[in-house]
């Protein structure tokens, strides 16, 4: 016992300085992630601000329940798991593309403007590119119709379409993320070594080979990295911009959970019922991200633990 | 919640604030002393009186009093503790606001505020619906317990008892305090291009057939345009009121004034007649094809650009498009549209938009609940209604004869409430609309004498719910709502035919009409049993 923690104190004078490095983490994330945990207590309780958590009533899994018994149950999770599920499909190859392309790009000035470029509409709120989606899409006098019109076709009612949403949907966050995305595979392409490149040169490979070859397995733990990450937030769709580009014609499909978290939970403060329902999205995306690096670090030697 | 840490650091001063304006009103010795700012007590060190203004002219001998508010803030004429109502309601009453404004979102703030137990004594609340869920839960006082207190409220009730009623919650008692005259700038109207109509010699459609005829000319003389624009998609709870309402039924439950009873609107045949009469619409092209997700900007344009010549809006959208385009355009002509008729032999209707939802609440842990009631009553008495709706003589109205003016130097309603305070959050319960009127043009105060002849016969009953029938009406009411609208939207746009209402109407009684309604009639019951005067 005396020896191990004698060793403890060895380990923290060592390190002492890394300790203090890691300290500002530490608490953020106790103060911030860990902490607010104990809160996830209300949705098994009628929440009730003015008692507060502890003095509010148990009701047990009521709210769990309700969730589960609604009539909307399986079309919102269905439509929230199609929307997610494609965003991943297209959205997560699309910033590998980018990078990939743009690591190609000879001049330096080029790469640096498409960068640039690419980026920006990330900075942009969700409100304004819901807006702008909108009124490009509108048929009475929105640009894109404005066109269809131009080449002699009839203009499409797009945001009157259950069938066009996802794609919308899906196209207009690559637009918005994808040049914010490819940072991370940029960064991993400057850790290649040059060496390949020039020993793949000598043996005669072609720009496509190499980059088979050379450049994707010279990047693959970042990619495997990110995917799983982003198979864990499969169901975690941003609410705002599905909510601000919804109307009534095609709730079919842009119906999703968080939306509808909105209209009953929060519009009518019921705390708990809303919570109740992100916790048990919270499991679902663990099981996700579990199963993901389970299955990565069979198939191959990266995961995520 | 996690965002807020402005709000946190707020909070955790506002116990030491309150303690030193309590012991600064305690040692009340100062009350005859003129302009020595009789709220800045001089045992109360300058930092923990930030609202004290600058000079006070004592003219009573009212006690003063310091109440902790937390009010909402307008954008446009954002809070000021420099205002002159706060000058001229102390001078009134005594009282001294210690105003705080949210930080953010005024629910979160609130929720903030109760959560911690550290509730100012008065709060603005945006609506019933969270006065009556804080109130059940304890955090609000029954203004009803004291109404004994307060003389001019009881009067006051008694003159205008659907207000009262509309202000109580499902335990029959009255956590916000009612309110009177202000909603009037919420009405909502029909209004058209009168320019337009006039030269194109079109006749001012009195029935949904002869809108149909006019918006037919108007597209045949302008291809171009989609006569009829309204903002369904950005106010759809609003739009589907005045659609209804124009065709006899309601948008959901309603109450039925002459046969008495809890109806539910979109499965009655009117609301048929609806939903066909705005296919024609959209088939024919009268209206933008999408209506349902137009943003308020691309309306807007259509309106002031000539695509779009008749719309339902805000009453005050008439002033909004004249002032701007007849600059331009001097013959842009923005008029009141009396509300066509849905259905044979139907009645010309505007629903009732014209009252105020928001209002003042009293914490239950407030120590000085009694001086707020009496202070509160002050705002019921003809003199409160007229200092909250046009001042003070002479410092901004002047009057002649029996007929009050504001003084020329007030020209525009919201320039006068930016500099004066006038009839911003927390100043008023009971307004006298006709000050407001006073600085309307020609052309809106036209469409205020107009709106008036196309009321309902009574305003809407707003029961309030127990947390159990609140329940209902979040998950069923949801559910239902959902179908509603998914459903005239296809309906309308023809992705589903209309050869299959009785289908549509028999899937919205599976998803719980009969459920709802039975909630409303319960809930309304238990309000009508109420008698306001008791205690």
């Amino acid at each position: 016992m005396a020896s191990s923690s004698s060793r403890f104190r060895r380990i923290w004078q060592n390190n002492i300085y890394l300790w203090l490095l890691f300290l500002p983490c530490l608490l953020y994330y106790l103060i911030f992630r860990y902490a607010p945990m104990f809160g996830l207590v209300i949705t098994f309780k009628d929440y009730n601000l003015f008692r507060g958590v502890w003095g509010s009533p148990w009701v047990g899994l009521k709210y769990y329940r309700l969730f589960l018994n609604n009539p909307d149950f399986w079309p919102l999770m269905k439509n929230t798991f199609l929307l997610g599920f494609y965003k991943l499909v297209f959205g997560f190859p699309a910033p590998i593309l980018l990078a990939l392309l743009l690591n190609e790009l000879r001049k330096a000035t080029m790469k640096r403007f498409v960068q640039t470029v690419s980026y920006l509409p990330h900075f942009i709120s969700n409100v304004i590119v819901a807006s702008m989606v909108i009124m490009f899409l509108s048929p009475s006098g929105g640009l894109i119709n404005n066109m269809i019109e131009w080449f002699g076709f009839k203009p499409i009612n797009f945001m009157n379409e259950p069938g066009m949403f996802r794609g919308i949907y899906v196209v207009s966050e690559i637009w918005q993320h994808i040049g914010w995305e490819t940072i991370i595979y940029l960064a991993a392409l400057t850790a290649v070594d040059p060496q390949l490149y020039e020993a793949a040169s000598i043996d005669g490979a072609s720009r496509m080979r190499k980059i088979w070859h050379v450049t994707l397995p010279g990047i693959s733990p970042a990619i495997v990295i990110t995917l799983i990450l982003n198979i864990g937030q499969v169901l975690e769709i941003g609410f705002e911009k599905v909510y601000l580009m919804q109307n009534p014609a095609i709730y079919d499909t842009a119906d999703i959970i968080s939306t509808y978290v909105y209209r009953v939970g929060m519009e009518q403060g019921n705390f708990s019922y809303g919570s109740a329902i992100d916790l048990f999205m919270g499991i679902i995306c663990f099981i996700f991200i579990y199963g993901a690096n389970w299955i990565s670090r069979r198939a191959s030697e990266t995961s995520l633990w | 919640m996690r965002k807020n840490l402005k709000t946190y650091a707020g909070l955790a001063l506002t116990p030491i604030l309150t303690a030193a304006l309590l012991a600064a009103c305690g040692g009340n010795s100062n009350n005859g002393e003129p302009s020595s700012g009789a709220n800045a007590s001089p045992s109360a060190s300058p930092s923990a009186a930030p609202s004290s203004s600058g000079s006070v002219q004592e003219a009573s001998a009212l006690p003063s009093k310091t109440f902790k508010a937390l009010l909402d803030n307008n954008a446009t004429f954002p809070y000021s503790k420099d205002w002159p109502i706060w000058k001229w309601i102390k001078d009134k009453t005594g009282v001294t606001l210690d105003v705080q404004t949210p930080s953010g979102k005024l629910s979160d703030s609130l929720n903030l505020a109760v959560a911690s137990n550290a509730m100012p004594d008065l709060m603005y609340m945006p609506n019933r619906q969270e006065s009556n869920k804080f109130g059940q839960q304890g955090a609000l006082v029954d203004i009803l317990k004291y109404v004994d207190e307060m003389p001019n409220l009881k009067a006051w009730m008694e003159k205008y008892p659907d207000e009262a009623k509309a202000a109580l919650s499902a335990d029959g008692k009255m956590y916000m305090f009612p309110n009177q005259g202000f909603g009037e700038t919420n009405r909502m109207i029909w209004m058209y291009r009168k320019d337009v109509f006039d030269k194109e010699g079109i006749q001012v459609p009195t029935t949904y057939d002869e809108l149909y005829q006019a918006l037919k000319t108007l597209k045949a003389k302008y291809p171009d345009s989609y006569p009829l624009s309204i903002r369904y998609g950005q106010i759809p709870d609003e739009m589907n009121m005045n659609m209804t309402v124009n065709f006899g039924t309601g948008e959901g439950a309603y109450y039925d004034f002459d046969k008495k009873e809890w109806r539910y609107g979109p499965i009655e045949d009117n609301y048929k007649a609806m939903v066909e009469t705005w296919k024609k619409f959209y088939d024919d092209g009268l209206i933008p094809p999408d209506f349902l997700s137009l943003q308020t900007k691309q309306w807007q344009d259509m309106m002031s650009t000539g695509k779009s010549f008749v719309t339902i809006d805000y009453i005050s959208r008439i002033d909004f498009f004249n002032n701007a385009m007849q600059q331009e355009n001097p013959d842009f002509n923005m008029q009141f549209l009396p509300p066509p008729a849905g259905i044979p032999g139907g009645k010309q209707l505007n629903p009732y938009f014209h009252y105020l939802e928001g209002g003042l609440t009293v914490a239950s842990t407030s120590k000085q609940i009694d001086d707020i009631m009496k202070y509160m009553d002050f705002f019921y008495s003809e003199e409160g209604r007229t200092l909250a709706s046009w001042g003070v003589e002479g410092e901004s109205y002047e009057k002649s004869g029996d007929t009050l003016k504001f003084l020329p130097k007030y020209t525009d309603i919201t320039e006068t409430r930016k500099e004066t305070g006038l009839q911003t959050s927390g100043t008023y319960t009971w307004i006298d609309f006709d000050s407001d009127l006073s600085l309307f043009s020609e052309s809106l105060k036209n469409a205020y004498t107009e709106a008036t002849k196309y009321d309902p016969p009574a305003m809407q009953p707003r029961p309030a719910f127990t947390e159990q029938e609140n329940e209902v009406i979040s998950l069923t009411g949801q559910a239902i709502k959902k179908h509603r609208d998914e459903s005239f939207a296809k309906f309308v746009t023809g992705s589903r035919s209309l050869s299959e209402w009785d289908k549509y109407v028999e899937e919205m009684k599976n998803l719980g009409v009969d459920k709802l309604l039975d909630t409303y009639k319960t809930a309304y019951d238990r309000v009508q049993k109420v008698e306001l005067n008791v205690k």
